[in-house]
């Protein structure tokens, strides 16, 4: 049980191994969607073409924008790409890098489909068999142009009674699907030798930037999970203070009221303010989030964040205010602390 | 240090079984493509010895490629061969057994696809029934009266049975009997061959350089281990990276609040009083961050890590980030005090 947990623990600790796991998901989806698939080609001249081709594209787009959207860096590079500068200044190879590993991502899923299309051969038979050539089959010899092509139309549909149990059609059926499976391998082993030489000589090419790179397309990703996770926390901390606050001045409130009753002339108390009552704050490090304490503080906060993202020199001291605080440049507040720092 | 340890053992554990697992589960995977892929053989002549080669060849190198591209290992030995020697000598040793060691395991897979491939027989058939001596299985006097493009043309159509046309000259089931038969021999010669070349290979090896083998075989794991707590230990210091800098925007938050209410309405004392000290938790996560703590230290360590990795010596306390461009050669040698004398002549 133990070693389940941990096994968890360790695919949901790195986002890289979550979105692998979402990737796979598609990909066995993908499978399941085309062999669930009721293909049915109409066997007519022009739209042959246009049913066999758009089931070959159209599906790899869909499952494309699929993968995109199901995973979440996708968003945290948009948002990376966007952002104002602020304090921190923004690195286009990070933004690169996660765009390429998105992309990478997604692609698996159409890739798969076109793969499974073009080995089954079903949708090239359908779209190719009126372009194919009637002289490599001699069983065409005696027949109108008109005739061979209305033929080669309804070669894909096994049943129709022109083309039912004809030698020609199994012919021109097995040569195209001939043609599809090698044109389906042919494209695999392509694309399995581009990610194996991608694998090998990545390590060939500027290894620091890209450790460096994944690195810090990492933290970006971590922060910006911590950073909901905090605000979410906060949100529950100033709706709880909230509450207690407002049971706490309508307790005070009716004893005010109770002793304006007794004491007449006194002038009537101002309903005080009582701090919130300290049992849920156990020191536990959360002073930092109730210090933001209304509405405008927390979109404040909100803005500033998009904004003007805290500079990563954890070494700095607090203070937002004042512009152009980089951790480039030494200011004022600083000191000697930044100068140490060199510019790699 | 207890939750250390398992994760450890987990990931020791994890190695050799992951990558075992993998291979078993490409050669069932294997078996499973080839049963469903439906083999349909062109009976033209010309295609069906190309079509036949392709079906026997690309699918294995494939299986091969993709064998090698799922496993890490592979972009972890172009690192090692590529990265600068730094203050750590490469083995050529340790490069060798990991680029075997990978490469046995991603030959399963091909070999399964190619032995069920020989042992079904469609693929023979139809690569060799061109081939076939219709003198001696069929009626052999009419032979010689075709002419060769005709023959080819009926022979080439052996396969596919609701084609066939030359019962005359050859029955189908004769033809088709005998290539199975020749290819089920050869299926079951190749499935030996490579049975005992494994088996020789695997009882051999220990008479010849063990020591060696097994030197390779520790520092092989040891550079597969370091690299797997390396990314671990960046993703840890990544997440305390992140927790002090939300912590500190939050507090500088307020810093500035106070500074801009000096005038105040809502000074709250429990607040202001907490702002300098920093609260508990984030003491650990600092612990974490083990003085890292900007972006330009965080990538000269990065770009340490690959341009000159430690030396395999612990217990040596000497300073890693020592300035820009130091490649290292070697240990560097003791200081020595040398007194001089200056004469007053």
């Amino acid at each position: 049980m133990d070693k389940f947990r941990m096994l968890f623990q360790h695919f949901q600790s790195s986002s890289e191994s979550v979105m692998n796991g979402i990737c796979l998901l598609l990909a066995v989806v993908t499978v399941k969607l085309y062999s669930s698939f009721d293909f049915n080609c109409p066997c007519l001249a022009r739209y042959n073409a246009l049913y066999g081709l758009g089931l070959l594209l159209a599906p790899p787009l869909a499952l494309f924008l699929c993968g995109l959207l199901a995973n979440r860096q996708s968003v945290v590079m948009v948002e990376e790409w966007r952002r104002p500068a602020g304090h921190r200044r923004k690195d286009p190879g990070i933004i690169r890098y996660m765009c390429s590993s998105v992309l990478q991502r997604a692609l698996a899923a159409p890739l798969v489909w076109i793969l499974l299309a073009l080995l089954d051969g079903k949708c090239f038979v359908c779209a190719f068999s009126n372009s194919v050539d009637p002289e490599k089959f001699l069983d065409f010899a005696n027949m109108t142009p008109s005739q061979v092509q209305f033929f080669l139309a309804k070669v894909p549909c096994k049943e129709d009674e022109l083309v039912r149990n004809s030698p020609a059609r199994k012919a021109v059926s097995r040569y195209l699907r001939c043609l599809s499976q090698a044109i389906g391998w042919s494209v695999t082993l392509l694309l399995i030798i581009a990610a194996f030489l991608a694998r090998c000589l990545r390590p060939c090419f500027d290894q620091t930037g890209f450790l460096q790179r994944r690195y810090w397309s990492n933290y970006v990703d971590l922060e910006q999970k911590l950073f909901d996770e905090t605000c979410c926390e906060h949100a529950r901390d100033f709706a709880h203070r909230c509450v207690l606050h407002f049971f706490a001045s309508m307790q005070s409130e009716l004893q005010g009221r109770g002793l304006h009753r007794d004491n007449a002339g006194r002038s009537p108390e101002p309903p005080a303010v009582p701090e919130p009552p300290e049992v849920l704050d156990s020191g536990s490090g959360k002073a930092h989030l109730r210090a933001i304490s209304s509405r405008e503080q927390v979109d404040r906060l909100l803005s500033t964040w998009y904004s003007r993202k805290p500079p990563l020199d954890l070494a700095a001291s607090p203070g937002l205010c004042g512009g152009g605080l980089s951790h480039r440049a030494p200011t004022f507040a600083l000191g000697t602390r930044l100068s140490q720092h060199t510019d790699v | 240090m207890d939750k250390f340890r398992m994760i450890f053992q987990f990931l020791q554990s994890n190695q050799e079984s992951f990558m075992n697992g993998i291979c078993g589960i490409m050669a069932l995977a294997s078996a499973q493509m080839y049963s469903a892929f439906d083999f349909n053989c062109p009976c033209l002549p010309g295609y069906n010895a190309a079509y036949s080669a392709g079906i026997l060849l690309a699918p294995p190198l494939v299986l091969f490629l993709l064998g090698l591209v799922m496993n890490n290992n592979v972009s972890m030995l172009a690192e090692e061969w590529k990265r600068p020697p730094g203050r750590r000598a490469k083995d050529p040793a340790v490069l060798r057994y990991m680029f075997c060691s990978m490469a046995q395991r991603a030959l399963i897979a091909p070999v399964v696809w190619v032995a069920v491939t020989l042992l079904d027989g469609k693929c023979f058939l139809c690569a060799f029934c061109t081939a076939v001596p219709v003198t001696a299985l069929g009626n052999g006097s009419l032979a010689p009266g075709l002419p060769a493009p005709e023959l080819a043309r009926l022979l080439a159509r052996v396969p596919c049975p609701e084609i066939y046309d030359g019962d005359w000259l050859l029955a189908r089931e004769v033809a088709v009997r005998y290539l199975r038969c020749i290819s089920q021999a050869l299926g079951w010669s190749f499935v030996l061959l490579t049975t005992l070349l494994a088996f020789v290979v695997r009882s051999v090896r220990p008479c010849f350089t063990q020591v060696a083998f097994l030197k390779s075989k520790y520092w092989s794991h040891y550079i597969d281990i370091e690299r797997k707590l390396f990314d671990e230990t960046c993703t840890e210091h990544a997440k305390a990276f992140a927790k002090v800098c939300i912590q500190q925007f939050f507090e500088a938050m307020n810093h500035d609040l106070e500074l801009g209410h000096t005038h105040g309405t809502l000074a709250t004392a429990p607040a202001s009083a907490a702002a300098p000290t920093p609260p508990d938790g984030a003491e650990e996560e600092r612990e974490k961050l083990r003085g890292i703590t900007d972006q330009g230290t965080m990538n000269r360590l990065l770009t340490s890590w690959h341009k000159c990795k430690p030396p395999l010596q612990l217990g040596r306390e000497e300073p890693l980030l020592m300035g820009n461009g130091w490649a290292g050669g070697g240990p560097r040698p003791p200081r020595k005090e040398v007194a001089t004398y200056f004469s007053k002549v």
